[in-house]
């Protein structure tokens, strides 16, 4: 049992070059794939719950998800990450106005590793745009990612067209980035405040467990 | 200048440095850091105060005088989009050409290796000699117009240095003399100079980007380290050569990276070089700084609680002001803490409420100046700027 959880143990403590090791040891040997798999998302989602307590920071978020991918690399190389059936799907994008995607990079990254599929919008997306993304994929999640606080217009704007569009109700509607808070949330018409990267998440599988 | 405007202005810069030296002046001043507020209140796009500097100026002297502010940043929208044009600089977006007219410039930052402005393998040359590699390495990956030495040289790098130089000559020139005009105009003091940033956030904004360097840091930790230690000395020197030399203006420091490490990494790249810098300017030659909090700092307030008394102003943003003022209130003046989503979102009389408990807690004893938490963008009501300023103006005095 132990031996098995060398591939965890090995990236909650983001050793790099030991997670690769293990990884290419388990291919050579022809061993089973998918608890690969499973030991590296669940580190992730332990690296994520240490996260939350404040014990794990935003590097430690960005290079292990660096490490995953590499691994996955190492598994599969013809493809990205491969988790079996979707979880959902996560509209995501930068509002209008706004040209950062640090924030919004990461919480697609943790989506993707948690095994939602993400239509990122990419930055400074107009609020007809994520209209079409959410009408197109069907995504019952919309992710919307700021830096500036002038941007907490565009996310009202972006809320107004979805609910002109006729598709609010189907959508739920979370807003992150630094200047982001509880009350800008309440005033623009959002769901939810994602606090972080992580939280967003929680909030993603949240709906998508309903 | 008039004799009221002379009075005025004399009063104000007393009121500043006293209440940044942590003392109690006559009242609470109010000091401002806005940005885009200010060309929205004068009805100026963002695009206008960008490509036009005397329009930016312009438009933080109405404020000025409209709000009764005691001092200010004369230009908080400091990108100008000749100089970003004359060099070919490609980190920046600026408003009418890649950005909405009425949105802020904005930095861009590399997402990937590919695209950083410092590769993984290039610390050595960085830490050998940093003004050879930004010279020679870093400006041609920057701009579109500048060539690497060795690559055959083209009339756009030859006008790209001399209009790029000519410019900086020619903004830095106008800085002086709107300072000069916010003062005879408004009776307003300038209230930043020598503007700076800490080792680590150089490395992390403007050379490798922070997905890049969030990767060495545990990849490559001593490279970090050393860099951050070999820019020290770099931005020492842009701080001090910046700065008032009558001593009374401080100068800045806008931390920006600094929240999201652990405490081993903050203890290590971020803090010591910082720390050096700030205790230089202050016991070598008298110069206090700004302490820009970007984000929440709460976390490192006994780190900063190290620093010399009177050393700093501590400028709170997402932080908790009234911990701060717990935690380092006797030793530094403290400043800004006046949420920004109450000035977009709020009421006159709410703010208003806010301002004067921040005034009545945090300014009790002096060594608080009235500012929002981050800079003042166009989101901020007009109404809940005034409401800031009559606060101040009703609560604030001693």
């Amino acid at each position: 049992m132990e031996e098995n959880r060398a591939i965890y143990e090995a990236l909650v403590k983001f050793n790099e070059k030991e997670v690769k090791r293990l990884v290419n040891k388990v291919k050579e040997e022809g061993g089973p794939l998918e608890d690969v798999m499973n030991q590296l998302q669940d580190a992730l989602i332990e690296i994520g719950n240490r996260f939350e307590r404040e014990e794990c920071f935003v590097p430690d978020l960005i290079y292990s998800g660096v490490i995953m991918k590499e691994a996955v690399a190492i598994l599969d190389p013809m493809s990205s990450y491969k988790s079996g059936a979707s979880k959902g799907k996560v509209v995501l994008g930068t509002v209008y106005g706004d040209v950062h995607d640090i924030g919004k990079d990461l919480v697609a990254m943790l989506l993707a590793n948690s095994g939602f599929e993400v239509i990122d919008l990419g930055t400074n997306v107009e609020p007809a745009k994520f209209v079409s993304a959410i009408k197109e994929s069907g995504a019952k999640v919309v992710g919307l990612s700021c830096l500036l606080t002038i941007s907490f217009k565009a996310i009202a704007d972006t809320v107004k067209a979805i609910k002109e569009a006729g598709i609010r109700k189907s959508v739920s509607i979370m807003a992150g980035g630094a200047p982001v808070t509880e009350l800008v949330v309440e005033k623009t018409g959002c769901d939810y405040y994602g606090k972080d990267a992580v939280s967003g998440v929680k909030f993603a599988l949240s709906v998508y467990e309903k | 200048m008039a004799e009221d405007m002379d009075k005025l202005y004399s009063e104000r810069l007393k009121r500043y440095i006293t209440a940044n030296r942590n003392e109690k002046p006559d009242r609470v001043p109010i000091r401002p850091f806005a940005a885009e507020f200010t060309s929205k209140y004068a009805g100026f796009t963002s695009q206008e105060v960008t490509h036009d500097f005397e329009k930016a100026f312009e438009a933080v002297r109405k404020c000025a005088k409209d709000f009764s502010w005691d001092a200010t940043v004369v230009n908080m929208i400091y990108v100008w989009s000749g100089l970003v044009d004359h060099f070919g600089q490609k980190y920046y977006k600026i408003p009418g050409i890649e950005l909405d007219p009425n949105v802020g410039f904005q930095y861009f930052e590399p997402a990937d290796e590919e695209g950083a402005f410092m590769k993984e393998d290039e610390y050595d040359e960085l830490i050998d000699s940093p003004t050879e590699f930004l010279t020679n390495v870093w400006m041609p990956r920057i701009s579109n117009n500048i060539v690497a030495p060795g690559q055959p040289n083209t009339y756009r790098n030859n006008m790209a240095w001399l209009k790029g130089g000519l410019s900086l000559m020619a903004y830095g020139g106008a800085i002086g003399g709107a300072n000069e005009k916010l003062k005879s105009e408004c009776g307003t003091v300038s209230c930043i100079s020598g503007p700076i940033k800490a080792p680590f956030d150089i490395l992390a904004d403007k050379l490798r980007g922070f997905r890049q360097v969030s990767l060495d840091v545990y990849r490559q930790p001593d490279k970090v380290q050393k860099a951050c230690e070999a820019l020290m000395p770099y931005l020492y020197m842009n701080a001090k050569v910046a700065s008032d030399p009558s001593k009374q203006v401080p100068v800045s420091v806008w931390l920006h990276r600094g929240t999201m490490f652990s405490k081993d990494m903050y203890e290590r790249f971020f803090w010591p070089t910082l720390k050096e810098i700030i205790i230089k300017l202050w016991k070598e030659d008298g110069i206090q700084t700004i302490w820009y909090a970007e984000g929440n700092w709460d976390k490192w307030l006994k780190y900063t609680a190290q620093l010399p008394e009177k050393s700093i102003i501590y400028h709170s943003d997402k932080g908790d002001i009234f911990e701060v003022h717990k935690q380092v209130g006797e030793k530094f003046a403290i400043s800004g803490g006046i949420p920004n989503d109450l000035l977009a979102f709020g009421t006159p009389q709410e703010v208003r409420e806010y301002c004067k408990k921040v005034i009545q807690t945090v300014g009790k004893d002096g060594g608080y100046l009235m500012d929002a938490s981050a800079i003042i963008q166009s989101d901020a009501k007009i109404e809940n700027m005034r409401a800031m300023t009559e606060a101040t103006l009703e609560y604030g005095i001693y």
